[in-house]
This record gives C-alpha cells, sequence and structure tokens, in this order.
C-alpha cells in the first residue's frame, strides 16, 4: 500500500519508507520533513533504499502520514486544521498509544503535543482508582505508602 | 526491556491485550504533564511508584512556578525553601504568603500557578482612622486578615493604598472587598445590623488605580441602594475597579489604588472594609466570590 497522491502540484522527492511489518510507504518530502528525524536525512541528503522503521507498524505508519501529509498543506485553514486534529486523535486506546509512540519516535513534536493532549484529557477529572482502571495500570503501593502519597498530596486538593 | 510507569514489563500489562497508555515513555509522560494542572498531577502521583517518582520531577514543576518565582521565595527566609524540591515549592508558595507586617498577602493559585494579592485595611491609609467616633477595627474571621476596618460615620471617606511588587506578566483585576453594615454571630448565627449604614445611596463612591506605567482605571457606583430589592447590604461584595497589563515582571510593577466619597454634604457610614485583591482577570473571572 502506497501513500495517496499529494493534492498539491508536486516537483519535490520522495521518501521512501518501510515500516517494522515489511509494508513500504513513498512519501513526498515536503511531508515527511513533519518528522525531524526525515528533516535531517533529507537535508544530509541521506536515503537512497528504504528507510527501516523497526518501531512502527504499517497501519500506524500510514495514519501518521496521513496527518503530516494534512499538516503540509498550505492551502488547509487553521480552523480546517483543528476540527481534523479532534477527529484523528478521537481513537481507542491501542490507536493513541501507537500514534503516541510513533510520534516520539520518528520526532513529530505537533503530533506529540496532540497525542499527549489526548492522553490529558482522559485523566482529567478521575480519581487513581478510574485512572488505573482506564489505563490499566497496576497500584504497587502498601497501604502505608498510599497512605503517605495522599497526604504528601494534600495541598493541592483543599480548598 | 525497561520498566514503565504502568509497574509492568515493557510489552506487556498483565491483561494480555499487549502495550496500553499505561507502558508509555517517561519522557512522553513529562510531556503528557505539560497540559495537567498540579491538582491532576498531584492526582497521578497517588497511581503508583513509577506515577509518584515522575510527578515530583522538577522539570515539571519548574514550569508550573511562574517565571520568577524566586522574587515569592525572597519573602520568606531561606530556610523555608532552601532544599525543598519544585513541586515543594509550588506547595509552599500556593499557600499565602505574608509581607509589608502582614499587611500583605501574597500567593499562587493551586490550579493555574498564576500570582493572586491581597491587601489587608490595616495596610492602607484610611482617613480618620485613628479616630474612634468614624472608624473601628473589628476582629473577624470572616476576613483572610482576620481584622476589618468598620466605618460608623464620616463625612470624608477615603481609603488610599499602594503596593509595589514583581506581578508575573498578566492581565490583572483590582477590586476592594466591602460589606455593607455590621455584622456578628448571636448563638452559632450570622447576624447583620444596619444601624449606621446611611448615605451610599446619595452620592456614588469612587474607586481608582494608577500603575507606574501609566495605566489608570477608575469606576464609580452607589454601594447602597434603598429603593429597590436590596441586595447590596448584608454580604461580602467585591467592587472591581478595573483591569492593567503587566509585560514584565522586571521593573516591579506599583500600583495606586484609592475609594472616595469626600462629598462633605452627607455623611455615610455603616461599612467595613476588608481588603483590596489583585488577581488575575482569566481566575477571577472563574472563581466565585468569598475569599
Amino acid at each position: 500500500m502506497s501513500s495517496s497522491s499529494s493534492p498539491m502540484q508536486s516537483t519535490g522527492r520522495k521518501l521512501k519508507l518501510k515500516s517494522k511489518d515489511d509494508e513500504t510507504f513513498e512519501v513526498e518530502e515536503a511531508v515527511a520533513v513533519k518528522s525531524q528525524i526525515f528533516k535531517y536525512m533529507v537535508e544530509d541528503g541521506v536515503s537512497n533504499g528504504p528507510i527501516p522503521l523497526p518501531n512502527v507498524n504499517g497501519k500506524t505508519l500510514a495514519r501518521v502520514l496521513q496527518w503530516c501529509q494534512k499538516h503540509a498543506d498550505p492551502t488547509i485553514t487553521e480552523d480546517e486544521l483543528n476540527k481534523y486534529d479532534a477527529g484523528f486523535i478521537d481513537v481507542d486506546q491501542a490507536v493513541l498509544y501507537d500514534l503516541l509512540m510513533a510520534a516520539n519516535y520518528l520526532n513529530i513534536e505537533e503530533l506529540l503535543k496532540l497525542a499527549c493532549m489526548r492522553v490529558a484529557d482522559m485523566i482529567k477529572g478521575k480519581s487513581p482508582d478510574e485512572i488505573r482502571r482506564t489505563f490499566n495500570i497496576k497500584n504497587d503501593f502498601t497501604p502505608e505508602e498510599e497512605e503517605e502519597v495522599r497526604k504528601e498530596n494534600a495541598w493541592a486538593l483543599g480548598p | 526491556m525497561g520498566a514503565t510507569l504502568s509497574g509492568l514489563e515493557y510489552g506487556t500489562n498483565g491483561s494480555g491485550m499487549g502495550p496500553g497508555l499505561g507502558d508509555i515513555p517517561e519522557s512522553c509522560v513529562a510531556c503528557v504533564f505539560l497540559y495537567l494542572t498540579p491538582p491532576e498531577i498531584c492526582n497521578l502521583a497517588r497511581l503508583n511508584r513509577a506515577f509518584r517518582g515522575a510527578a515530583s520531577s522538577d522539570s515539571v514543576w519548574e514550569r508550573k512556578l511562574p517565571p520568577n518565582y524566586q522574587d515569592l521565595l525572597d519573602l520568606l527566609p531561606p530556610e523555608r525553601y532552601q532544599n525543598l524540591s519544585k513541586k515543594d515549592i509550588f506547595a509552599l508558595l500556593s499557600h499565602p504568603v505574608p509581607f509589608d507586617h502582614g499587611n500583605k498577602e501574597v500567593w499562587l493559585d493551586r490550579v493555574t500557578g498564576r500570582v493572586c494579592m491581597a491587601i489587608s485595611a490595616r495596610g492602607m491609609a484610611i482617613t480618620g482612622i485613628e479616630d474612634r467616633r468614624y472608624w473601628n477595627w473589628v476582629s473577624t474571621e470572616e476576613s483572610r486578615f482576620h481584622i476589618v476596618a468598620y466605618l460608623q460615620q464620616i463625612w470624608w471617606f477615603e481609603v488610599d493604598g499602594v503596593v509595589k511588587f514583581p506581578f508575573p506578566a498578566d492581565i490583572y483585576t483590582l477590586s476592594f472587598r466591602l460589606h455593607l453594615g455590621r455584622f456578628s454571630k448571636r448563638l452559632g448565627r450570622r447576624v447583620c445590623t444596619f444601624e449606621h449604614t446611611h448615605g451610599w445611596d446619595i452620592k456614588p463612591v469612587r474607586l481608582d488605580f494608577s500603575t507606574s506605567d501609566g495605566q489608570v482605571a477608575s469606576s464609580q457606583c452607589c454601594l447602597d441602594d434603598t429603593e429597590h430589592d436590596n441586595h447590596k447590604r448584608g454580604c461580602w461584595i467585591d467592587y472591581k475597579v478595573g483591569e492593567f497589563i503587566v509585560s514584565d515582571s522586571e521593573p516591579a510593577t506599583e500600583v495606586k489604588f484609592s475609594m472616595k466619597q469626600i462629598d462633605c454634604t452627607h455623611s455615610k457610614g455603616g461599612l467595613c472594609v476588608d481588603s483590596v485583591f489583585i488577581i488575575p482577570t482569566d481566575l477571577k473571572n472563574k472563581k466565585e466570590e468569598g475569599f
């Protein structure tokens, strides 16, 4: 599966990427450089063969590249971009996790920010128990530790 | 494979579902913390040991403190804050820090980390304050300074004050906290009397401030309303004077403020003056009355 063609007339070169499950993607340089990793590669004149990305699977890479393409489009308005982002990041935890890790690995600042904000939104307003359940986090405190932590953070909660 | 914040081995989460958001690396967690408020971060500290550690990191809390937080710490003796982590410093500064002989207090809003200030009537110049026929000091728990100035009656009503402080960049609202009538507790219930309350519906009171960089604001209002359903009596009301903008904590901003009703053809009285508040406008709009 290759990336969908860019809506703009492209004269730029393309980068070839290979996901960890061996899917290959072709993407315009102008789109790829949303990732700082690719930006350096392009600037350093690297990349003849496909660039292997052992930490990102094909499905996630496809999504990420779609996002990059949208954000590289000069005709899109800020409003449209915000709407797009809101829809883009409204995904289940597994996908969100994959997107966050990919954005981190590929060093795509805006996408990482978007994913982290979404995680923050999922945390807001929940009690520690609810958060543990939502994210399947193990409580490894002893009862004494738990009380200690509760006390040392009480200042933030009271009036 | 290393430990992650979920407390489980990287790549597993014990339910066989594959890695989840509890497994994101600590560097990403720091990014998430950027979008959480201090109370939310403290909430996360209670999840497990790894989150407790991440939620205490200096780099997280440095970003929640105002850039010139040292100016607030300077109001305290060094031993109070010397070996504190940035989180503990935030906790410390989120409680009121007194200065100017306890006549003023400054603190960080717990949720936003923005600087708020209150100035007691004790720290203001009140015309006639030394004459007990006009003014009396009344101890009360209804003031954060535990004392308010009660005006029995006077012709020349004037209250002036000034504060110079390195406020961080923000837009601030200055207001006077006033109470028409005298209050006390009888058998556990709050009781108000208005025996001295008069004159405020005749002419308006004028409230002003000016800053060292030339910003000014002024507002006028009648504190009392004897004609219609009177909601102005018997409760604390914040009378907003206006807003001022601070673009940098340096140089320190000086604000002079005053409240006057000096038309000497009529007397006025029966009013409690508690304090002046300087609060970021956004915060003020969100908060309920009552400090």
